[in-house]
Order: C-alpha cells, then sequence, then structure tokens
C-alpha cells in the first residue's frame, strides 16, 4: 500500500525545490505543481479503496498514539485531500498561463505549500500539527493575497494578517488549555477523555478553538478580511482560497467541535451562527457591483450553509453539507477561474463592464453561467442534489426551529439567484463596447472545462459521490469509531 | 498571596496577550498593532511554557540515574514554543514586509487612512 | 426503453445537436429543428391513449425517477409539442435578422423539451428538475433582446425562482413526510395526513404554480416578460408554458391531493376551493381591463393572456366533471388562439420593423391580409364567438357555473365583455383604419409565419365545429381524475344544464349567413367612397394619423383607470427596493479598519463567555 504520508510530503518537498528547478530550467518552474498535484490526486484516488474499508492511521516516527504524531486518512480527509488536490491541480493548470508577470517561483512555491498546508490540516490527527499546517496555510495565502503588489492586494493582506494571527493566537491558547487539561494533544486521545472532564471547563478552550479556526473558516462576525482578500488576490489564487482554504477551515472547525468535543448541546448555536452567516454574505453580495467582491461575498453565504449543515449533524445534512462543500469548490472555482480571465480582457471588476461578454469570450461566459447555475442550486448541475440533501435532512428532524431556518435558507437562495441572475444577463443581453472575440488561453480554457464536466457529471449523477460523501459524514459523526481506530 | 505567587506566570502570560490584543484594537499605526500582534505572540508562548512548568523543576533529561521523572517539567510544551516562535517570526517578517509595500503605495501607516476596501 | 424516454432522449440530444449545427451552418440547423420537432409532434401523437409508468433513472440518490403518460400527460405534450413546433417553424424567418440564432433555436427547444418532461413526470423530484431547466431557459430566451427585456427576464426569473424554492419546501416536505415521491403513491399517503399538512402542500404549490400560471396576485412578471419576448417565443410562452401551472394545479389539487379532499378542505367560507375561485374571479376581472388600457399590441395580449388563465383557474377550480372539461378545454382553446394571435403581432411587429404601439399602427389589412384573417379568427375565438373554439370552453364553464355561483357566471361574462372591447381594440388599431404614410411598403406576411396561421386558424375554427375531437380525450383525463364521465358526441355535449350542439349551431349560423349575404346581394347599393370625403366633416385631416387609433376608449379608460393600479406590482418592486437597501445597510459593518474587524472576533468571543457565564446554557 502507498503510504499516506507522501500526500503532505511530495507536495512540501517540491515546493522547495521550485527554486532549484528554476535555475536548472525556468520552462520547468509552471509544471512543477501541475505533477505534484496530479501525483497527490492519483494518490488520493488508489487509497480510496482501502480508506473505505478501513481508516488508515500512519504513526509517524513510530510512537504510538496518544504520543507522537500521527495521521488519520478516514474517508473524510481522503474526500479533502482528494479535493484538494484536484482543485489545486485544475488551478495550477490554469495559472500556467494566467501566472505569467511578478515572482512566479514564489508563487509556485506559495501555491504549493499553501496546499501542502491545507492537506496537513484535513489528515492529521494531533491538535497542535494541526495548528503547525494551519498557519502554513495562512502565511502563504497571507502572501499570495499580496502577489500583485498593487495597492488593493497589499491592503487585503495585511489586514487578512492581522486578522489571521489574532485568530491563530485565539487558536493556540485554546490548545494550550486543552493541553493543560488533558496533557495529551493527540485527538482521539482527547476525544475520550473529554466525558472526565466538567463540560463548563470546557467551554473557554472550545471557544477560542472555533473562534480562532473561525476566523479562516469566515464565520459571520469572524469573516471581515475574506471579501478583501478574495477580491484582490490574483484570480487563481481567489479560487483556491475561497474552493479550498474557507472549506479547509470549517473541516477544522466541524472536526474540532464534533469529534474532539462532540457534545451536541451547541449544534443549534451553530446551526443559527450558519444560517446568520449565510443571510448576511448573500445580502451582502446582493448589494455589490464589484464582481470579485460578490463572488467573495458569496461565498461566504455557502460557507453559512454549509455550516448549517454539518451543524445539523444526521447523516442527511452532513452528506448533504459535504456535497455543497464539493460543489461550492468547483462552482467557485469555476466562477472565479472565468471571472479573472474576463476582468483581464475588461480591465475593470466592475459588473458593468462585464456587458456583452458573451460574445467576446463565449466559452468563458459559458463556464460563469456553469458555474453560478450551480451554485444557486439549479438542476442538472451539482448545486441541487447539495440543497437537495440539506433540505430534505432538516426537514427530516421535524423541530419547528429548524424548518424556519429551512425557510431562511430557502429565501437565501432566492437572494442569490437575483444576484448571479443579473451578472449573467450583463454577459450575455447587454451591450458592450464592440471589442473583438477573443478566448482565454488554452490553458485556462481546459481548466474550465475540466470543471464544467465535473459540475454537470454531479449534478447528473450525484449517485457517484453520494456513498463516499455518506462515509465521510459518519467519519465525521462517529466519534467512537474515530478514537477507536486511532488507539487501537 | 499565594495566588499570585502559584499563577504569577499565567497572570503575566494573559497579561501579555491582553496587553497586545488592546494594542492592536486601539492602535491605528500599523507597526503598532504589528508590535502587539507581537507582544501576543510572547504571552502565548509565555502560557505554553507555564503550563509545562514545574517551579524546581529539572531539564527533561535522564542526565543520571538518579533524577526522578517527576520532578521533570514538561518537555511538549516547550517544542511547541519553539514551533511556535518560528511561526510567529515568519508571520512578523511578512508582516513587516508588506508595511514596507503599503507605505510605498499609501505614503502612511495610519489604518485609519487606508480604507479603499471596504462594504 | 419505452416511447417516453426516447421522446426525451431525442428532445434533449436535439437541443444540443441543434446548436452544434448551428455552428456550422444556419439553413442545416432550421431544417434539423423543423424536422426535430415535428418528429416529436409525431412520437407524442404515436403514444395516444397509452398509459403507463416507467423508472427510468436511479442516479439521483437512489431516489427513483419515474415517467408516465397517461391522457393528462398526452394532452399536454401533445400540445407543447404542436406550438413547439409552429414557433419553430414561425421563427425561420423572424429569427433571420437577429444575431446568435442558434442560441435562441436551442433555447426554444430546451423549453419546449423541459415541458415535455414535466408532463411526462411521474415523481415530484423529475417534474421539479425539469421544472427548474424550464424556469432558467425561459430566463435567458426572455431576456434575449435585451434593452427592456432585461427587467423583464428579471422579474420573470426572480418571481419564477421565489415559487420554485416555495415548490422545492412543498416536495421535500412530502418526501420527508412518506418517504415517496412517485405521483401515484403520494396520493394514497396524502389521504391519510393531517389537514394542516394539506393545507401547506396546497399553499406551496398553489404559490409555484401561481407564478407560473400569471394568477392574481402572483401575475406582475407576465406582462413584461410576454411584450419583450421574441415573439415566436412569446406564443411558446403564453400559449403553453404558463399552462404549466394549470398542469400543476391540476395535479396537485386532484391527483396529490384529491378529488374528494380538495372540495371540503379548509374552512367553511376560507375553504381552498373558494379562495382559488375568488383567485380565479380576480383574475377575469382586472386584467381583462387593464389589457383596455394597453397601447402595445403584446402588452395587450399578454394582459389578455392573465385574464383568460382565470377562466381555466375558474373551471379548474370549480371541481365538477363540466367544469373541468371546460377548463381543460379552455385550455387548449386558449393556447392555440392566443399562438396565433401572438404570431399575427409577431408578424406584424416583423414586417413594420417592430413597432407595437397601437397608435402608430392601422390599415395593415391590405399589405398583410392573412394576418388580419388570423387576427380575426384569432380574436373571435378569444371573444367566444361561436363556431371557434372558445364558444365551447366558455360555454362549458359557464354552464357549470351558472346555477352553483350565478356571482362568478355574472364576472365571468362581464370579462367577456372587456374581452370584446379590447379584442376590437387590437384588430382594429393593427388593421383597419387609415394606412399611415411611414407603412406604405409593407410587405405580406412571409411564407413560414403564413404557415403557423393557417394551422392555428383552422384549428380554431375545427375545435369550434368539431369540439368532440378535443372533448373526448379530455372526458378521459374527466373520469381519470375522480369525476363522471360526460355525455359527448362528435359535434357537442350533453349535460344536466342544457346540450350544446355544434352541427345545429353551424347550421343556423351558415343559414343566417346565406340569408344576409343574399339580402345584400339583391338589395345593396354600394358607392365606394373615399375616406377623406365624409371624415373629419370635410376638415383637413391630418396626413399620418387615422384619429380612432389614437386613445381608443379614452372616456372609459378615465372612468376606469384610477381603480386599476396594480398594487402587487408596486408591493413586490417595494420588497425588492427594501432588500437592496437592506442589503447596502448591512454590508456597511465590513468598515474597512481592521481595528473593527478584530473587534468584532473579540466580541464574539466575549459574548460567548458572557452568555455562559450568565445564563450557562451549555
Amino acid at each position: 500500500m502507498v503510504n499516506p504520508v507522501l500526500l503532505i510530503a511530495v507536495p512540501l518537498g517540491l515546493a522547495f525545490m521550485v527554486p532549484l528547478i528554476d535555475s536548472a530550467s525556468r520552462k520547468l518552474t509552471r509544471f512543477v505543481p501541475v505533477a505534484a498535484l496530479l501525483f497527490n490526486l492519483i494518490l488520493c484516488i488508489r487509497l480510496i479503496p482501502a480508506v473505505l474499508e478501513n481508516p488508515i492511521v500512519i504513526n509517524l516516527g513510530g510512537f504510538t498514539p496518544p504520543f507522537g504524531i500521527n495521521l488519520f486518512v478516514g474517508p473524510l480527509g481522503l474526500l479533502f485531500a482528494g479535493l484538494i488536490s484536484l482543485a489545486g491541480l485544475v488551478v495550477s493548470i490554469y495559472s500556467l498561463s494566467y501566472i505569467k508577470n511578478g515572482p512566479v517561483v514564489k508563487y509556485h512555491m506559495l501555491y504549493m505549500l499553501l496546499l501542502t498546508g491545507a492537506t496537513g490540516v484535513v489528515l492529521t490527527g494531533d491538535l497542535f500539527n494541526l495548528f503547525v499546517f494551519f498557519e502554513i496555510l495562512c502565511i502563504s495565502s497571507y502572501a499570495l493575497v499580496a502577489y500583485h503588489g498593487d495597492r488593493a492586494g497589499i491592503e487585503s493582506s495585511i489586514k487578512y494578517l492581522i486578522q489571521g494571527t489574532v485568530g491563530s493566537g485565539l487558536l493556540l491558547i485554546g490548545i494550550g488549555f486543552i493541553y493543560g487539561i488533558f496533557g495529551t494533544l493527540n485527538m482521539a486521545d482527547i476525544a475520550m477523555k473529554i466525558a472526565t472532564v466538567e463540560q463548563s471547563t470546557l467551554f473557554v478552550p472550545m471557544i477560542l478553538m472555533v473562534a480562532g479556526l473561525g476566523v479562516e473558516s469566515a464565520i459571520f462576525p469572524l469573516n471581515a478580511w475574506l471579501p478583501d482578500a478574495h477580491s484582490s488576490a490574483p484570480s487563481s489564487i481567489s479560487a483556491i482560497l475561497s474552493g479550498i482554504a474557507i472549506e479547509v477551515g470549517l473541516y477544522a472547525v466541524a472536526r474540532i467541535v464534533f469529534t474532539v468535543f462532540g457534545i451536541s448541546d451547541i449544534y443549534l448555536f451553530f446551526a443559527f451562527l450558519g444560517i446568520l452567516t449565510l443571510l448576511i454574505g448573500e445580502m451582502c453580495a446582493f448589494a455589490q457591483s464589484n464582481i470579485k467582491r460578490m463572488l467573495a461575498y458569496s461565498s461566504i453565504g455557502q460557507i453559512g450553509l454549509i455550516l448549517f449543515a454539518l451543524a445539523l449533524a444526521t447523516n442527511n445534512t452532513v452528506t448533504g453539507g459535504l456535497f455543497q462543500l464539493v460543489n461550492h469548490t468547483f462552482s467557485k472555482g469555476l466562477l472565479f477561474l472565468s471571472a479573472g480571465y474576463m476582468i483581464y480582457r475588461s480591465g475593470s471588476m466592475e459588473i458593468s463592464s462585464l456587458n456583452g461578454m458573451g460574445k467576446r469570450m463565449p466559452l468563458t461566459s459559458l463556464a460563469f453561467t456553469v458555474g453560478a447555475f450551480s451554485l444557486v442550486g439549479l438542476p442538472p448541475f451539482a448545486g441541487f442534489p447539495g440543497k437537495f440533501l440539506i433540505v430534505s435532512g432538516a426537514l427530516l428532524k421535524g423541530e419547528m426551529v429548524i424548518n424556519i431556518l429551512v425557510g431562511l435558507v430557502l429565501l437565501s437562495t432566492v437572494i442569490e439567484g437575483t444576484y448571479f441572475f443579473r451578472v449573467i444577463q450583463a454577459l450575455y443581453f447587454k451591450d458592450g463596447n464592440g471589442e473583438q472575440r477573443k478566448q482565454a488561453p488554452a490553458t485556462a480554457v481546459t481548466a474550465m472545462i475540466a470543471l464544467m464536466i465535473l459540475i454537470v457529471a454531479l449534478g447528473v449523477y450525484p449517485k457517484f459521490l453520494a456513498d463516499f460523501l455518506s462515509s465521510a459524514s459518519s467519519d465525521l459523526l462517529d466519534k467512537m469509531s474515530y478514537v477507536g481506530s486511532v488507539l487501537k | 498571596m499565594s495566588f499570585l505567587q502559584n499563577n504569577i506566570y499565567y497572570i503575566g502570560a494573559f497579561g501579555l496577550i491582553m496587553i497586545g490584543l488592546l494594542t492592536v484594537l486601539v492602535k491605528h499605526n500599523l507597526i503598532k498593532v504589528i508590535i502587539g500582534l507581537s507582544i501576543m505572540d510572547t504571552g502565548i508562548n509565555l502560557f505554553l511554557i507555564a503550563i509545562g512548568y514545574l517551579r524546581n523543576g529539572t531539564a527533561p533529561i535522564f542526565s543520571s540515574p538518579e533524577v526522578e521523572s517527576i520532578l521533570m517539567v514538561d518537555p511538549v510544551p516547550q517544542a511547541l514554543v519553539l514551533t511556535a516562535i518560528v511561526i510567529g517570526v515568519a508571520v512578523l517578517a511578512l508582516a513587516l514586509s508588506l508595511a514596507i509595500r503599503l507605505y510605498k503605495h499609501f505614503g502612511t501607516l495610519d489604518l485609519h487612512k487606508i480604507k479603499e476596501l471596504k462594504w | 426503453m419505452t416511447g417516453m424516454e426516447i421522446l426525451l432522449l431525442v428532445a434533449f440530444g436535439g437541443v444540443m445537436l441543434t446548436y452544434i449545427l448551428g455552428r456550422i451552418s444556419s439553413s442545416l440547423r432550421n431544417t434539423f429543428a423543423v424536422v426535430l420537432s415535428l418528429v416529436l409532434v409525431v412520437i407524442i401523437a404515436l403514444m395516444y391513449d397509452k398509459t403507463g409508468e416507467t423508472i427510468f433513472y436511479r442516479g439521483f440518490f437512489g431516489i427513483p425517477m419515474v415517467l408516465r403518460i397517461n391522457s393528462l400527460s398526452w394532452i399536454f405534450a401533445m400540445t407543447i409539442s404542436f406550438i413547439g413546433c409552429l414557433s419553430v417553424i414561425f421563427s425561420l424567418d423572424y429569427m433571420k435578422v437577429k444575431e446568435r440564432t442558434s442560441f435562441f433555436y436551442a433555447m426554444l427547444l430546451l423549453v419546449n423539451s423541459s415541458m415535455m418532461g414535466i408532463v411526462l413526470a411521474g415523481d415530484l423530484l423529475t417534474l421539479f428538475i425539469f421544472w427548474e431547466i424550464m424556469s432558467w431557459s425561459t430566463f435567458l430566451l426572455i431576456s434575449y433582446n435585451g434593452g427592456p427585456a432585461i427587467a423583464a427576464g428579471m422579474k420573470y426569473i426572480v418571481m419564477s425562482f421565489a415559487g420554485s424554492m416555495a415548490m422545492l419546501a412543498g416536495i421535500i416536505s412530502i418526501f420527508t413526510a412518506f418517504g415517496t415521491l412517485q405521483i401515484s403513491e403520494i396520493a394514497a399517503g396524502m389521504s391519510s395526513a393531517s389537514s394542516g399538512f394539506k393545507i401547506f402542500i396546497v399553499i406551496v404549490f398553489g404559490i409555484a404554480f401561481g407564478v407560473k400560471n400569471a394568477i392574481w396576485p402572483f401575475h406582475a412578471w407576465l406582462p413584461q416578460a410576454h411584450a419583450e419576448a421574441p415573439s415566436p417565443f412569446s406564443a411558446v410562452l403564453s400559449g403553453v408554458l404558463i399552462k404549466m401551472g394549470v398542469f400543476g394545479f391540476i395535479l396537485t389539487m386532484y391527483v396529490v391531493v384529491g378529488l374528494g379532499t380538495y372540495m371540503s378542505l379548509g374552512g367553511a367560507i376560507f375553504s381552498v376551493r373558494s379562495i382559488l375561485l375568488v383567485m380565479g374571479a380576480i383574475t377575469i376581472l382586472v386584467p381583462t381591463f387593464v389589457a383596455l388600457l394597453q397601447d402595445d399590441a403584446k402588452k395587450l395580449l399578454a394582459w389578455s393572456t392573465i385574464a383568460q388563465a382565470g377562466y381555466i383557474m375558474l373551471g379548474i377550480a370549480y371541481g365538477t366533471s363540466l367544469s373541468m372539461a371546460g377548463g381543460v378545454l379552455h385550455f387548449l382553446s386558449h393556447v392555440v388562439f392566443k399562438s396565433l394571435l401572438f404570431m399575427t403581432v409577431g408578424a406584424v411587429e416583423f414586417r413594420t420593423g417592430g413597432i407595437r404601439d397601437l397608435n402608430s399602427l392601422g390599415g395593415l389589412i391590405k399589405k398583410m391580409p392573412f394576418a388580419f384573417t388570423g387576427t380575426l379568427i384569432g380574436v373571435c375565438g378569444l371573444i367566444g364567438v361561436p363556431l371557434t373554439n372558445g364558444f365551447v370552453s366558455k360555454w362549458l364553464i359557464y354552464k357549470s357555473l351558472i346555477f352553483g355561483s350565478p356571482l362568478l357566471t355574472f364576472v365571468a361574462l362581464f370579462g367577456t365583455w372587456g374581452t370584446v372591447l379590447y379584442s376590437y381594440k387590437l384588430i382594429h388599431n393593427i388593421f383597419l383604419g387609415q394606412l399611415p404614410e411611414k407603412l406604405k411598403d409593407v410587405e405580406n406576411t412571409p411564407l413560414s409565419m403564413k404557415l403557423p396561421m393557417i394551422i392555428l386558424s383552422f384549428t380554431v375554427l375545427l375545435f369550434g365545429i368539431l369540439p368532440g375531437l378535443p372533448l373526448r380525450v379530455i372526458n378521459k383525463i374527466v373520469v381519470s381524475l375522480g369525476f363522471d364521465s360526460l355525455n359527448i358526441s362528435l359535434w357537442g355535449i350533453v349535460s344536466e344544464s342544457g346540450m350544446l350542439n355544434m352541427i345545429n349551431l353551424f347550421a343556423a349560423i351558415l343559414a343566417g349567413l346565406i340569408a344576409v349575404w343574399l339580402f345584400l346581394r339583391i338589395g345593396a347599393r354600394t358607392i365606394p367612397v373615399k375616406q377623406d370625403d365624409n371624415y373629419a366633416a370635410g376638415a383637413a385631416v391630418p396626413r399620418d394619423r387615422y384619429n380612432y387609433t389614437v386613445k381608443f376608449y379614452d372616456p372609459l379608460l378615465r372612468m376606469i383607470s384610477p381603480y386599476l393600479r396594480d398594487i402587487f406590482d408596486t408591493f413586490y418592486m417595494k420588497i425588492a427596493d427594501l432588500t437592496g437597501y437592506l442589503s447596502n445597510g448591512i454590508r456597511k459593518i465590513y468598515t474597512g479598519y481592521v481595528g473593527n474587524y478584530v473587534m468584532y472576533i473579540v466580541l464574539f468571543i466575549s459574548l460567548m463567555i458572557f452568555v455562559q457565564m450568565k445564563w450557562s446554557p451549555w
């Protein structure tokens, strides 16, 4: 069997190889991330059958848990790792032509570090290790947001950095508390011992950790960095930040809340928080005239929806939430990638400057349309099965409060639809200036077509993913089997 | 008095964290904010060390057979702090380099004046 | 693989192929589109009188997705493919001058295909999926023309999307309650459900289908959308697309909820049935007179569409076998004559270079005789002149209402009076009177537009003279919904409240016509007089304007227009404004000052800890 450690080790190693490779051959540099992520993707696919049977636990350095650091490759972790490599691969193909100017070597290096950090977060079974990978993820994204070095990029980067650092400080304090209480950092070990301590003592560390991770995962009052950072980063990075980084943050929140603490009294609170995030994100997006800011706020909304779905903590809703998460990665990635070239062509991020893009860049506009429809949840695209699962799972709980929340979800979907339809009308039916028709470069088109195919395939045949997602959701919800498989 | 004695490190640590946080909250000079972040980081590191610290403890090394493990300070937080310090330095360096670029663009470090991205 | 699967495969495959062919050659694409839509008509015609259910797909989380055919789906599918085919033929010339025709054809066919999917759906999930595909493809087509069409499309999609979300809530509630989405199985579960649940289902589905069917107060999107869409698509939109709402109503009220339950659902006064009837009546009354106010030919027809939807609603909601037959027949009649009218108006628009304003048209009868004849027949159908299909269906509706509810009958008759007025305005202001100077060079209707007009005019008369043809199929629907069978012959219908025999009527009218003709022939002394001779009593006539076409019915309109303000349209626009305003306010929390942002983080934690310490909910 292949060792899942390679999922982290290969991109990490190659990331630091990039400057060396660059000094050997300038042309080869751009292809390093493609190669690394392709390797990761293949590895993830090869791991699927084994992981579905039994989660793989790797003890680094041979220390058995609770000592040492272990990696836990369950269906959920593998889902995320696969998603990261897939989205990363597509975006790295897109960047082949998109990233031409500026410090290209550093871009590719940081890009791979970002994805390494993300993969590490989803695979690790150790709290402090989670923090370290989280910091790798965050620091590389601070730097990547500022990649262009323009006013907006630097400003948003420094704001992101300040908030992110405060957040990770809080996370570290929380981890310190946990270590102080339990004397261990292994998540499975903590999860096992959690019942021995009074609940109220755990409240402060939990809220500190949730707030710390919440900054990265864009939960409502903590997400002010997101619209700035996502809108001023290069579009390829926006796609990754929106499609991967905040999802990984959400994974960490879910892992901490479900597996480590696993106390169900607080779930409803998270459901409310999710709905609040959803409504505020969608309403802010509704009022935007800047396309990338609109997409960024829409990410906040989607994260809220996913959080709501996860917080209901039934197998159905979590499966639905994960489906929506996969859909969000693909659709929002597609939206940012297509918007990237449209902005490049029109030279402005205002929605009104995209008028008539349907004629100038038909394929890119089509990609945007598919992404938008999918995100809104129109069949036959991937957004619909996710929404269907979430709503049906939520209604299945049969509680009045949750029914009302579902009503709000549907309401916010209408708002979301409204602002996306507005952009689509601008793309196709408003007259723009009569520029010549010119497509995006072949690599970018390849990336967008790949995502479009994935979205349509998932929308038409959701069962393809549903079974895997359902075991991933039981991985998240079933605390005992997690503990059991780590501490055999 | 003994409360103070027993918890002096914790009080110090949280004092530092609060000072740092307050600096971030109320100062609008970017350099001061970064200093605040750094102070906060220091506080957190002190907090981590304090968790594993024993009064009159020894280094966690079995240098001679008669060293008792009960007297050793916990080595794990120290390892954590080493990592945390490295991370903190990285963030600080990045923040300062960004501050330089920011000053080039805006001609000021006053965060009240750097509000082009909002709403 | 059954006929239904083949049908959908051909329909949806054809959509893609049409677009791809359009990339190669436009004439190839046009031929293919016409052939494809003809093939669809043939396939559906072959399915006549078949019933059956097949599970065609299990890929959606293993929920069986079912297609089923019965007489109800057949008649709707037939109508869709028929009108779809004619509108494709009509587009051949109409779309020649526009750009992005491949997109137009593909979307037109996609709308038709998805509507077929809706009517053939055997479970609510399939229905919803096709419903949404229909919604967004319609949105793209309505916005197609740009300009004012943008706002129209936006209004349409937002209302329609809100409706679909309501429907989704209903569908998923049914799914969670009964564990199945198959229509045939839901009915069994519904009968044992609580009445609150039933009312909830009726409300959410009512909103969804009411929006699509443009029942008052959900009609606000329709006038603009119909007016701004390309004319061949307006025909589809007004003819069949909004009738998906009718299909949905029949499905929810009589199949899902069930006839017996539907009649007794709700309280004594505020029963679901009476509310629907009142909504139907208002839908007839108000839009009819709003139509009078319109100066835009297509807007006039659009408001007339809403009013006619009210008649259909009245027939369907009343819930006797006669009224049901009347409702379904009126749907069929309306499809035919309203598509015809939109096509004739479209032809006029096409030939005059996009003029739809009734004040600046006139006298086109000599230039476009075909369009005039089509409009005349269509208008006759719309009013319900005997020997047209509109007469039969309205007769059925009046007959069924007249004893049970005289007030509703009065409303319906009153609406017909208004219909006469606006129909006359339409035909007069376009075709009669004086030809404006600038329209001197208008050419006759092109062949591709004549053909659908001839076919539709013929259908109007055929169904008017031999109503037994459609009524036989409709009788099957009526029986399958749980009503008594009707006594139907080829030329009429016998019911307890009177009988209809179109052959006798036909003979009587024919005899009358011959008598008049003979009388005129023998006793007529016609002297052709130039219009200028007596018009305006010798005063100078403005060259370019025939005064009666401007401000038609002005005194009447001045009298009634204060009562016809569209409150609900204003209301919806206010909601939209409010949402925008609120959103603008909410985004101000992202102030741009990073200190505030950190403050949010600190506040979040402090609030949590405070709540925990104060009330310790955890």
